[in-house]
């Protein structure tokens, strides 16, 4: 055979090569003529039942089963063509806009078929469930909530998707259509008298709504969130801020903690008073570090109820605590306070009691009682400056050890003072 | 010739392993006896800062609300007096001057008490000259020229004084900051500042109007950083309190290791709150749950 012979054959070879891959990405499974779209419904023939819903997946409606689906073999579930997570992406590619400041989480986890059938539904878009109830499935804080409120927000009651996109936001946070106050102000135009009397004529057109509003509706009139600051539910904005004619009305008559002592003179010369502050309150945030001086949901005008809001800061500490196998019941309850003291306190890591014994004392009665010596006059082996105390054995937020012990007890934790039983 | 290029270029291979495997290397932490006890043998109670400054070690033994004296002398140490004042109830960070003049800050007051070497009480240091809004520090530190830096955590800034506390310039914290808790000026007169929230060192080079990221978020290598300290290299020593370690960067703010853990036995720590590096790289650490003051030679 020549070189041109040789070389013309291996041409021929690519070229047929590539013509057969091109035929079978246009029919892969060189299904029979006619069978497209009805093989697969000769074994699944409940699927005939569902093709009658009104809402059809396009490519079940084409009868493409096989663009979804491998009718041969598959590594992912379902004999699905790729993995759950990423199959629906391969045609919705621009479903969450790039780069997008929030994102709904079962989007990006893939889990589309949380709210969407892929098949077929009686709901527009495939969705499983109509309207509010799709949301509430998972959302179900804000569902008891929005039954409870006595003061409805309209859109809330209309539909989550008046205000929130399902998939992701480009340029907003909490999945919103638009930014705050934009997107209250399309309704509530602040240009009204009646906008302004209910503000006490405070320009807010540019302030965040939801500093003082429940955007899910409410229990408190004007939809306040549940539990207001005083002046705020008295319409005495006046009492922090300047008055409504002055030109830079929002600006607060005093500057961070001193605003408060206005009002809260007795509890900060308490907070000051003590030998140990907790930074924050002193800092240039002061009081805003922790509370809204608006309304809040939570007790005590608290930004976020204690372990988000202690986690803030003290990220290791909450994240330490959920890698901990056994938990002190008030720390995996997200009682930060129940030991420390938020504000100042007088003693070591803001402890609510100069004695570790008497704190833990307060719940645990029976270490009165308790046969291993503690107290002033056990000296704690390991370190002569130490005597014995609760904190001795147990780590106080939790440990991987039985009762939240510092060692495993059966071989480590005694012997790491009583030495001479060292295995 | 060949020969000769070849024992050359060997010689250089080995070289060059040397010295890269020095510059990984990180450096060490070498135990020596810890401090437990004042001159009349009463032991510290939760000592939260300690100050090192030629021979002199100061430490504030806050929970027994007293500053306490030591001479060191290579790897000893000896007690030299105890200072309580009615003006210092809580000493919660100190440093000193050229003079062993002590700056000690109240944690109940949120003043700095100005005490001689005598253990007189000067009076409190306070910022003078045109100083707006209200100050609040937090920390502070005095460098080699008695500069006094305070870290003021009312209006996020660094006050930079001359001795006499008048004001020379301000710096602000760095943009996004979590909780700015302590800082450090190392021999070159830049200032640096431990994020404790965004686990973060920042640098303000001398006379720079602002302060700059110095290496990358550090949430993998420590828990909760809550000081800083430099020696006269410029490494950097983070007091990690809720890990219980010493963190090492670079000049640099490049990671090198990290040492010492949790316990309550000698050479353990147990929620250090601060340190400090003397001149010949001996590390004194205020081991705050351990009620002691822990020495280590820091070696390469």
């Amino acid at each position: 055979m020549t070189l041109r012979t040789k070389t013309a054959l291996i041409l021929l070879a690519i070229v047929s090569t590539a013509a057969i891959s091109m035929s079978h990405a246009q029919d892969k499974f060189r299904l029979k003529p006619g069978a497209k779209g009805k093989v697969c419904l000769t074994c699944h023939e409940a699927f005939k039942e569902k093709l009658k819903l009104p809402f059809i997946h396009t490519p079940v409606k084409a009868g493409d089963c096989s663009d979804c689906h491998n009718p041969h073999t598959s590594s992912s579930g379902k004999l699905l063509s790729e993995n759950v997570s990423r199959i629906c992406f391969s045609c919705h590619e621009g479903i969450v806009p790039a780069k997008a400041r929030s994102t709904h989480k079962v989007v990006t986890e893939g889990n589309c078929v949380k709210c969407h059938d892929p098949h077929a539904s009686k709901n527009r878009n495939n969705l499983l469930k109509a309207g509010n109830e799709l949301c509430f499935g998972c959302h179900q804080r804000i569902a008891k909530e929005v039954a409870g409120n006595e003061f409805k927000h309209n859109p809330v009651e209309k539909g989550c998707l008046n205000c929130h996109n399902p998939h992701g936001s480009a340029n907003t946070a909490s999945l919103l259509k638009s930014d705050v106050p934009g997107i209250c102000v399309a309704c509530h135009k602040p240009d009204t008298p009646s906008f302004g009397k209910q503000h006490m004529g405070y320009p807010v057109a540019k302030s965040n709504c939801s500093s003082c509003h429940d955007p899910h509706g409410s229990v408190t009139r004007g939809i306040l969130w549940g539990k207001p600051h005083q002046p705020v539910a008295n319409k005495m904005c006046n009492q922090c801020h300047l008055d409504p004619s002055s030109p830079e009305a929002l600006k607060t008559r005093k500057a961070g903690v001193d605003l408060c002592r206005g009002c809260h003179n007795e509890k900060m010369n308490e907070i000051m008073g003590r030998k140990r502050v907790h930074w924050p309150v002193v800092d240039k945030m002061s009081c805003q570090n922790c509370h809204n001086p608006h309304a809040s949901r939570e007790n005590n005008l608290l930004k976020e109820p204690q372990p988000a809001l202690c986690g803030e800061c003290h990220q290791d500490t909450i994240e330490r605590l959920d890698r901990s196998a056994v938990k002190h019941k008030p720390a995996a309850e997200g009682k930060c306070t129940k030991c420390h003291m938020p504000h100042s306190s007088n003693n070591v890591s803001l402890l609510d009691n100069t004695s570790p014994i008497n704190l833990c004392g307060a719940c645990h009665d029976w270490q009165k009682h308790s046969t291993h010596p503690i107290g002033e006059k056990a000296t704690d082996k390991r370190n002569r400056n130490l005597t014995m105390d609760c904190s001795s054995c147990h780590a106080p937020h939790g440990s991987e050890h039985k009762r939240f012990m510092w060692y495993d007890v059966k071989m480590e934790l005694c012997v790491q003072c009583h030495e001479q039983y060292k295995r | 010739m060949r020969s000769a290029m070849k024992q050359i270029m060997i010689a250089s291979m080995i070289l060059a392993a040397a010295t890269g495997s020095h510059a990984a290397e990180p450096l060490k932490f070498r135990q020596m006896a810890p401090i437990y006890v004042d001159g009349k043998g009463a032991g510290m109670r939760q000592p939260e800062s300690v100050a090192c400054r030629g021979n002199a070690l100061v430490v504030a033994d806050t929970g027994n609300g007293r500053l306490l004296r030591y001479a060191i002398a290579g790897e000893t140490w000896t007690p030299s007096g105890e200072i309580v004042l009615p003006q210092l109830p809580s000493p919660i960070r100190v440093d000193m001057n050229s003079k062993g003049e002590i700056f000690a800050l109240d944690g109940s007051s949120r003043k700095i008490a100005r005490v001689a070497s005598t253990g007189e009480f000067l009076g409190y240091f306070a910022p003078t000259g045109d100083v707006q809004g209200k100050v609040v520090p937090r920390s502070l530190r005095v460098d080699r020229d008695d500069g006094v830096y305070l870290l003021d955590v009312s209006a996020a800034r660094v006050l930079v004084l001359d001795p006499s506390g008048k004001i020379l310039r301000e710096v602000p914290f760095p943009k996004g900051y979590g909780f700015i808790s302590d800082l450090a000026v190392d021999d070159g007169g830049n200032i640096l500042l431990l994020d404790s929230v965004r686990k973060k060192v920042s640098k303000v080079a001398k006379n720079s109007p602002e302060a700059a990221p110095l290496g990358e978020s550090l949430k993998e290598e420590a828990y909760f950083p809550a000081a800083i300290a430099t020696d006269k290299q410029g490494t950097i020593f983070l007091v990690d309190q809720n890990g219980s370690g010493i963190v090492i960067l670079g000049p640099d703010g490049s990671f090198r290791g990290r040492r010492l853990s949790m316990g309550w036995k000698d050479g353990f720590l147990r929620y250090p709150a601060q340190m400090c590096v003397t001149e010949n790289g001996t590390a004194f650490i205020a081991d705050r749950g351990n009620n002691r003051v822990d020495g280590f030679l820091i070696t390469e």
